[in-house]
């Protein structure tokens, strides 16, 4: 079994009219054994920046901490907020750092700029960037997730349309994962504040 | 073979973990305690390979107490849990890794609100209302979802904790007769017999 | 010089491509996507895989090509010898069960392929069955399998199935509506899946009969 596949996960994020959207369930496992039916795998950067990271749990952990430590030092030195795309080649050549031998991670990143443009992107576990302009998913449930929003998305959406969309997404996604699920968590960011909501899912 | 299991209850940590040493197929020692207390309202029960194990735990056992010394206040159970976290974080990417698996429980000394923390040699931690270690956890978790609810009493975590540990006596083929079973409330931390 | 020449013989390859079959209350609908590929090579862009079978079933089938078309043309030959010894079409409840007795006596070297297998059941009402290999298979209202079966089947479970929809309610969804999904189904998992392409022929089994409709998808 590949080392991405040993606790599970899925996270999702979407582009909407002036606004994104990041999702993740919220299992955390070892292997087929569910432990855990709160883990944190969305974490805030800035007010509104928030990044996942899909993986091997310690990762997980040990990079949303390192991530926390040099937005803040960012935010200290230039005393202003870090924008999404910087931010996402900070992720990047943190990743890259540890080329030949890195982390068993790969990282989502949603925001909105400071003229509150949408931007998102997705990377492998070595930083390689990729900014679509519609959605990203990563996780055990990636081809899930690729046919969910391929067919789910549209352009334009509204925060509360854009929320039901990535919603869907997900929940209907993970459960046709057998590691993924057991809840969910939805950021929906906007330009007057980020809506989060906890969906209730399957418990198997 | 070896086995941790940990319940938060209303206002106390109960924790279990085998008296068993074990090395290949022949037993060594019965009456081994597997926890280390870091200090007054929090445990540490550790499995894995030997030596790593009392090496690390008594580590991080000596660390929690030279905090006390220099700063005169302890750690809560979040903050050990975190500081072993990285601890066994920066190991795992070292030329030779702990290979440790923790629990570590405890209660906050003035509300006396419990806290557990699972972590693993991989050092992903978790805060869980109930947790198991080992072969265990494939025979037990499924006992505490059951039966484990918000607000336990002693006596029900210890009926509980009886439960887990008959499963294992009927369905797991490893035997270990005995387990050393540890109460951490805002008294401190006490042995008891069930 | 020397060295000993090793010659291996696969009889296998996958040939790619996705179906599905979705179940109505007197109709069925199977789909096929009509690309045949192996690795980063396009066989043909029209090799279709769903069949229409002679007693009004439908069977689509996935994985090697070779394998499906050497099934299909054991299954015509059994639904011929039927006809003969019970002056009767096989219905499609009773061709789901011989599929899988087929499908079994090769348990050892199988057809190396996916079925699903759409047709009316003897109340007229639709039927679905998937198959693995070696036949064990399931009566469903709907499925999807072959290299888009994960993108899709989530996809299917949320619009048919209406999973995770509170508030509505669950009933069959008529023909119109059905179609529609399937070309969604399709064309999104076009977009990602590259062994899905080129068309998607959309089987409709009524009462009256079979009726096909090909839709093109994008093919590159």
């Amino acid at each position: 079994m590949s080392i991405m596949e040993y606790n599970g996960g899925a996270i999702i994020a979407m582009k909407g009219k002036g606004c994104v959207a990041i999702a993740a369930d919220r299992r955390f496992g070892v292997q087929a054994l569910t432990l855990g039916t709160d883990f944190q795998k969305v974490f805030p950067a800035t007010d509104k920046i928030y990044f996942g990271l899909a993986g091997l749990a310690t990762d997980v952990q040990t990079l949303s901490e390192k991530f926390r430590m040099k937005v803040d030092m960012y935010h200290l030195r230039e005393e202003r907020e870090i924008t999404p795309k910087t931010f996402a080649h900070m992720v990047s050549s943190t990743l890259y750092e540890k080329r030949f031998g890195g982390y068993f991670c790969f990282p989502t990143i949603a925001g909105l700029d400071a003229k509150n443009e949408p931007y998102i992107c997705n990377m492998d576990g070595i930083g390689c960037i990729t900014t679509p302009n519609d959605f990203v998913v990563s996780g055990t449930a990636e081809n899930q997730l690729y046919g969910m929003c391929e067919a789910l998305w549209e352009p334009d959406l509204e925060p509360e349309d854009l929320f039901e969309t990535i919603s869907q997404a997900l929940m209907n996604g993970v459960d046709r994962d057998a590691i993924s699920g057991w809840g969910g968590i939805v950021h929906v960011i906007t330009p007057e504040g980020v809506i989060t909501r906890t969906l209730k899912g399957r418990m198997d | 073979m070896e086995v941790l299991l940990g319940i938060t209850g209303k206002d106390f940590v109960l924790t279990a973990s085998d008296a068993t040493v074990a090395r290949g197929i022949v037993v060594q020692k019965r009456g081994e305690d597997k926890s280390r207390a870091l200090n007054k309202h929090n445990l540490m029960l550790f499995t894995g390979e030997a030596g790593d194990t009392t090496q690390f735990a008594e580590y991080i056992q000596c660390n929690t107490q030279l905090y006390r010394m220099r700063n005169g206040m302890d750690l809560s159970t979040k903050a050990v849990a975190s500081y072993v976290r990285k601890e066994l974080a920066t190991s795992l990417r070292s030329r030779n890794p702990y290979t440790v698996n923790l629990l570590i429980g405890g209660v906050d000394p003035k509300t006396g609100t419990p806290s557990l923390y699972w972590l693993d040699y991989l050092s992903s931690s978790v805060k869980l209302n109930y947790a198991a270690h080992g072969y265990a956890s494939y025979f037990c978790m499924s006992t505490m979802d059951r039966y484990w609810k918000e607000g336990l009493s002693l006596d029900e975590a210890v009926n509980l904790l009886k439960k887990c540990l008959e499963e294992l006596k009927v369905r797991f083929i490893g035997n270990l007769p005995k387990f050393v079973v540890k109460v951490t409330d805002v008294n401190g931390i006490r042995e008891i017999e069930i | 010089m020397g060295g000993n020449i090793e010659h291996r013989f696969s009889p296998y390859t996958d040939n790619g491509g996705t179906t599905l079959a979705i179940a109505g209350e007197d109709f069925c609908v199977v789909a096929g996507d009509t690309r045949q590929s192996e690795g980063y090579l396009i066989n043909a862009r029209y090799s279709p895989k769903v069949y229409h079978l002679k007693n009004n079933a439908v069977l689509a089938t996935g994985g090697m090509h070779a394998d499906g078309v050497a099934l299909v043309k054991r299954i015509g030959q059994n639904l011929d010898w039927y006809v003969h010894k019970h002056e009767k079409q096989m219905s499609a409840p009773a061709l789901a069960q011989m599929l899988s007795t087929i499908l079994y006596s090769k348990r050892f070297f199988p057809y190396y392929v996916w079925n699903t297998l759409g047709g009316l059941d003897e109340n007229g009402k639709g039927c679905v069955f998937s198959y693995d290999p070696v036949g064990n298979f399931e009566k469903q209202h709907w499925s999807c399998s072959g290299s888009a079966g994960h993108l899709i089947q989530p996809f299917l479970d949320n619009q048919i199935g209406h999973k995770h929809q509170s508030n509505v309610e669950h009933h069959l969804l008529p023909l119109d509506q059905v179609l529609k999904i399937v070309k969604d189904a399709f064309n999104g998992a076009t977009e990602r899946d590259i062994y899905t392409g080129d068309f998607v022929e959309i089987f409709i089994i009524t009462k009256d009969g079979v009726t096909v409709q090909k839709h093109d998808l994008k093919k590159d």
